[in-house]
């Protein structure tokens, strides 16, 4: 069934800079097994914004996290920007995703104590590093955030927050973004600022993002759409509208 | 309800059981000073019961007024009227004195609080002590001496040692090793030697005296019938007649006032401080995990639970704490009752005591304390719960509501600070009874340390602020966030860093307390005294004998030696010191502060003039050219009229008269002579002049030679013991406090979890995330210290303040404040060991997911 409507885009394994082979993960044992991924190989080149998409439980955030070096697979290899996750310990892989990766989450988790500004700058303070002043502006630019880059989170609506956490993400130029339902909590009119953002953050700026979605229609601004259902990667398609992807979806089901 | 309360307790077990250990310590001290001092109060009694248990009727002197200084004596030959009462078989006159032996050159006395005493040895059939070889003493020239001297001395029956006596040094010989009553009770340290009464008579200047005549009825008499039958042969007046069992109670209750109940308040003070901070803790982390429920709150709302059963889940909670934490406090009491034992033996304050008593009057007091505050504790955020509507249950990022009261802080805290105020103005200046006084200044300063912690909050967010500053720059960005989360929730961090505020705040207090103590005697020493060595007695109030002044005045380079002795007197009610000076050489070694007079009054002071001190002058309302009429505790009275007033509340704290004037109100068997004041001549080898002091007096071993330096230290070193134990009393309130941070350190790390989760997955180092919690830490405990720093120098400066006039000085204790601050923050760094760890060892994916 994979093999069926495999249309990857060319993808080698230079330019890739997300590359996994044969993840699987497995919760639990015996009869109480689960396969959350099941032998998935994939890669992600460079300067592409890809969707993951599948029903409730197909295993999209298993493979974000282990993707991201938040999990470690029961087998398979991960390779970050050329770097092999697996043996890495706590200290090299914080280290790694400081300097490599950047994340949107589904809830936005801004400190709410600091300023707009000061939350996208957070992960650099930690890092000890100055942010690039003119990356930052054009960032600032991109986000439409200018005259509320003071305010506080609980003083911004929900999509200027999760447009506060793509920038934040942006802002250190990392290799990969994730992003595990960036719009899942947002109506339509703010998650399409924030796909917008992302969108632009990639035509714009070249970077990858890598986004686990729901939404039919925040799959449809994708290069990519990969499609899971019990741990397999079951369709790996290019651009789609989001009437295909429903279409693909239905079929899922 | 009462399962809901237990499954919540069990499902937050490191938070209850973090919070029990806050009320724990306090009911451990409570408990343990309670065991202890019935231990003490309980051997006190077979003390007595022990030493009177042979004996039907006592005959005491009759002074006109006590003093617990002051032995007093009557007449031996009235045991000629008791031999002849009806009924009575045997009668003794006995003394008491204080002295010891020297065995090989080391004297076998006690250098701590205990007395070393010298007993006329009664015949056995009176006598408490039974000898457990050899026999009791009854020729001149023999001894028996206690099984505690001899285990330590390895002195044997038969050997030849000496005994020190206020007549120099006799040679004497061991002919008995004697036990006390069965041997069960321990004497506290002190040390105890039987001579015969003649020896005690004629070496202590005790002639024809007794302490007691002790009496034994015939077979069949009872004890209150010889008691009957005795006062009635003596005169009516001059004497007290009392059964055994009536003597021993009152001596036992003596002792246990001057001992165990100055131990048991003491140590209850500071037992009180601990459940204070305990109470602090607990009101802290109740407000946290309130906040934290509110969803669970609401949603109990919601499926029909009342305000009241919500009231009722969180008190219950405190409640079980409250209780669990009180009964392991109790046990752990006996642990610390020990211990404390064991301490004041090590620091040679030992004191007598039996087995453990565990009475149920201190396991209700600590129950009923334990329960009580951990309760009262929970109340307000009890309280707040039950303010909970049910629809925050439905609603995202609800906080709990803010009280009426909340907004009314700042005026309530205003009051509350100004009651603690006048409180503690009351308690310094008032002239009530010493123990109101301390009670209004202890509630005072309670009520100024609450309305600090409630007004604390609001300079969280200032304090900070300044503080960001060099934590960013050491820290950097986990510094910055360590600082806003500090700020985050400034009530929080307030009353955290308040439970340090108490401990770190009496530290200082008693610090500066202390310190002026010290100050007032050395400083004392340093402007009234002209001499340049002063010879004092060995032990308490102890004379010396007549000889000193000879032999010291003899020694080559000693220009002047001039005498001062003392007694206790009564004027207009009051117990007061009366001291005989030798008017013809006292300005030479002394030098008194005028406040009208001059040196010449001392010089024209003859039979019937005296100079008052003046704080006396002022409390007896006297003034130059009053005359004040003296009642000495031998019984006599003199009259003299006021030549001078002069301030000195140290050294010679008292009314000033002439030797000559003096001799006729002194005791029985005092000499007149306490102290000899030595003044170098010019040119003279200080260290040569004492040596040979001490050479000449090598006869009078209870005679001590210091040079003012010496006098200095030794003020100093007792001054620094009495720190060290209130540093170690105050410790365990400071521990607990730490406890506290460690409390809220661990509510705020579970309160962000996600927080820690996210700040992980974006590169926080796992060392960072410890730094940035210790950080957290430390700004919470710099709050703590600062705060309690500035309050310990106000309640220090105001208590010096108004004690000057007792000579307390206020001196700032620049060096140990910083060592004061320096431990507040390496308090703040161990406290957030344990939370630092837990952060950092989140599981990062977990984190991000939780709920
Ligand atoms: N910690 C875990 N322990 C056991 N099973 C788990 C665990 N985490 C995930 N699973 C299981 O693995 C499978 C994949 O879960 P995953 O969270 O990746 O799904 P998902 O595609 O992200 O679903 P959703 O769209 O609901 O977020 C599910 O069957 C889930 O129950
Ligand atoms: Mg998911």
């Amino acid at each position: 069934m994979s093999t069926q409507i495999t249309t990857t885009p060319s993808a080698t394994a230079t330019d890739a800079v997300v590359v996994a082979t044969d993840l699987s993960k497995i919760y639990g044992e015996g009869d109480s097994e689960v396969r959350a991924l099941d032998g998935v190989s994939v890669s992600f080149p460079k300067g592409q914004l890809a969707a993951v998409m599948g029903p409730s439980g197909s295993g999209k955030s298993t493979l974000m996290h282990i993707l991201a070096g938040l999990d470690q697979p029961t087998s398979g290899s991960v390779l970050v920007d050329g770097t092999e996750l697996a043996g890495l310990n706590d200290q090299k892989l914080t280290l790694l995703r400081r300097d490599k990766i950047g994340f949107v989450f589904q809830f936005f988790n801004l400190l709410p104590m600091l300023t707009a500004k000061e939350n996208i700058e957070l992960p650099m303070k930690i890092a000890g590093t100055t942010p690039d002043a003119e990356w930052e502006a054009t960032l600032v630019e991109a986000t439409g955030l200018g005259t509320r880059l003071t305010h506080k989170p609980a003083e911004l609506s929900g999509g200027q927050q999760q447009r506060v956490a793509v920038a934040r993400a942006l802002l250190s130029k990392p290799a990969v973004i994730f992003g595990d339902e960036p719009t899942g909590n947002l109506d339509s009119k703010t998650s399409g600022e924030v796909l917008d953002l992302l969108r632009r953050a990639v035509d714009e700026f070249g970077q990858t993002v890598i986004m686990v979605t729901h939404d039919a229609s925040a799959a449809a601004i994708a290069d990519r759409t990969l499609f899971l259902r019990d741990g397999k990667i079951v369709r790996d398609a290019g651009h789609l509208s989001a009437g295909e992807i429903l279409d693909t979806i239905k079929t899922l089901e | 309800m009462i399962g809901l309360v237990l499954r919540g307790l069990s499902t937050r077990k490191l938070r209850s059981a973090l919070t029990a250990i806050a009320i724990l310590l306090g009911v451990t001290m409570i408990s343990g000073t309670l065991v202890l001092t019935d231990q003490i109060d309980r051997a006190f009694v077979q003390i007595f019961q022990q030493g009177n248990a042979k004996i039907e009727v006592v005959v005491k002197p009759k002074p006109p007024f006590q003093d617990d200084q002051t032995e007093v004596y009557l007449n031996a030959d009235l045991i000629t009227a008791v031999r002849a009462a009806e009924g009575v078989q045997l009668a003794e006159p006995y003394i008491q004195v204080q002295g010891y032996v020297i065995v090989d050159g080391k004297a076998m006395d006690q250098t701590g609080g205990a007395p070393s005493f010298v007993f006329s040895s009664v015949p056995e059939a009176l006598n408490p002590y039974t000898p457990i070889s050899g026999r009791l003493p009854t020729a001149s020239g023999e001894i028996a001496i206690a099984t505690e001297i001899a285990e330590k001395s390895k002195a044997k029956v038969g050997d030849a040692v000496t005994l020190a006596t206020q007549d120099g040094i006799k040679p004497v010989t061991i002919v008995g090793i004697v036990q006390y009553g069965d041997g069960s009770t321990s004497l506290g340290g002190s040390t105890s030697v039987l001579s015969p009464l003649i020896d005690v008579q004629n070496w202590w200047s005790l002639q024809g005296k007794a302490s007691y005549l002790y009496a034994k009825a015939n077979e069949g008499v009872s004890a209150e019938q010889l008691k009957a039958n005795v006062r009635a042969a003596l005169p009516q007046n001059d004497v007290i007649v009392q059964t055994g069992k009536e003597n021993a109670d009152e001596q036992a209750s003596i002792l246990n006032n001057l001992i165990g109940k100055i131990i048991r308040y003491a140590l209850l003070a500071f037992a009180g401080v601990a459940v204070l901070v305990g109470a602090f803790i607990i009101y802290n982390t109740f407000s946290i995990t309130v906040a934290q429920r509110t969803r669970e709150f609401a949603m109990l709302r919601t499926i029909g639970a009342s305000r009241r059963q919500i009231l009722g889940t969180v008190v219950g909670e405190a409640f079980i704490i409250g209780l669990v934490a009180s009964l392991v406090g109790l046990g752990l009491g006996l642990v610390f009752a020990w211990g404390l034992n064991k301490l004041f033996g090590a620091i040679g304050f030992g004191l007598p005591a039996t087995g453990l008593i565990l009475s149920w009057q201190a396991v209700a007091v600590s129950l009923v304390v334990g329960v009580g505050i951990t309760v009262l504790a929970s109340i307000f955020p009890a309280l707040r719960a039950t303010k909970i509507a049910p629809i925050a249950a439905l609603r995202e990022g609800v906080t709990l509501p803010v009280g009426r009261l909340q907004k009314l802080t700042p005026v309530i805290a205003i009051v509350i600070a100004a009651l603690g105020a006048t409180g503690m103005v009351f308690g310094l200046a008032s002239d009530a009874d010493t123990t109101s006084r301390l009670l209004t200044l202890a509630g005072g300063a309670i009520l100024i340390f609450v309305a600090v912690a409630m007004l604390a909050r609001f300079i969280v967010r200032p304090v900070v602020g300044v503080l960001s500053v060099p934590i960013t720059k050491a820290a950097g960005g986990v510094g910055r966030l360590a600082s806003e989360n500090a700020a985050r929730n400034p009530a929080r961090t307030a009353v955290t860093a308040a439970a340090l505020m108490i401990g770190i705040g009496l530290v200082v207090f008693v610090t500066i307390f202390v310190g002026g103590l010290r100050e007032s005697f050395t400083g004392a020493i340093d402007t009234s005294l002209k001499s340049d060595v002063t010879v004092t007695a060995r032990g308490f109030g102890g004379s010396l004998p007549v000889g000193v002044l000879d032999a010291v005045t003899a020694v080559p380079g000693v220009e002047t030696a001039s005498p001062v002795g003392g007694t206790a007197v009564q004027v207009d009610a009051q117990t007061l010191a009366l001291i005989g000076v030798d008017s013809a050489t006292i300005t030479n070694v002394y030098s008194f502060d005028w406040n009208s007079g001059s040196d010449a009054s001392v010089q024209g002071l003859g039979a019937d003039k005296a100079l008052v001190e003046d704080t006396i002058a002022t409390s007896l309302k006297v003034q130059p050219g009053d005359a004040i009429k003296v009642q000495s505790i031998n019984g006599a009275s003199a009259t003299f009229t006021v030549a001078g007033t002069y301030t000195d509340p140290t050294i010679l704290n008292g009314i000033v008269v002439d030797q000559a004037a003096l001799k006729p109100l002194l005791q029985s068997n005092a000499t007149g002579l306490n102290t000899v004041f030595v003044n170098e001549a010019l040119g003279a080898n200080p260290d040569i002049v004492q040596a040979a002091l001490e050479a000449a007096l090598t006869d009078y071993p209870t005679a001590k030679v210091q040079s003012n330096a010496q006098q200095k230290e030794q003020v100093a070193s007792s001054v620094n013991t009495i720190l060290v134990i209130f540093y170690a009393l105050l410790a365990l309130s400071v521990v607990i406090s730490l406890f506290g941070i460690v409390n809220t350190l661990v509510l705020s790390i579970f309160e962000r979890t996600r927080e820690i989760g996210m700040l992980r997955s974006v590169g926080t180092t796992r060392r960072q995330m410890r730094a940035m919690i210790r950080w957290e830490a430390v700004i919470t405990s710099i709050i703590g210290g600062v705060l309690g720093v500035l309050l310990g120098i106000m309640f220090g400066w105001a208590v010096c303040k108004g004690l000057e006039s007792e000579g307390l000085a206020f001196v700032f204790p620049t060096v140990q404040i910083v060592i004061f601050l320096v431990l507040s923050i390496v308090a703040g760094i161990v406290a957030a060991i344990l939370p630092a760890r837990r952060a950092a060892k989140l599981d990062v994916l977990e984190a991000l997911q939780y709920e």
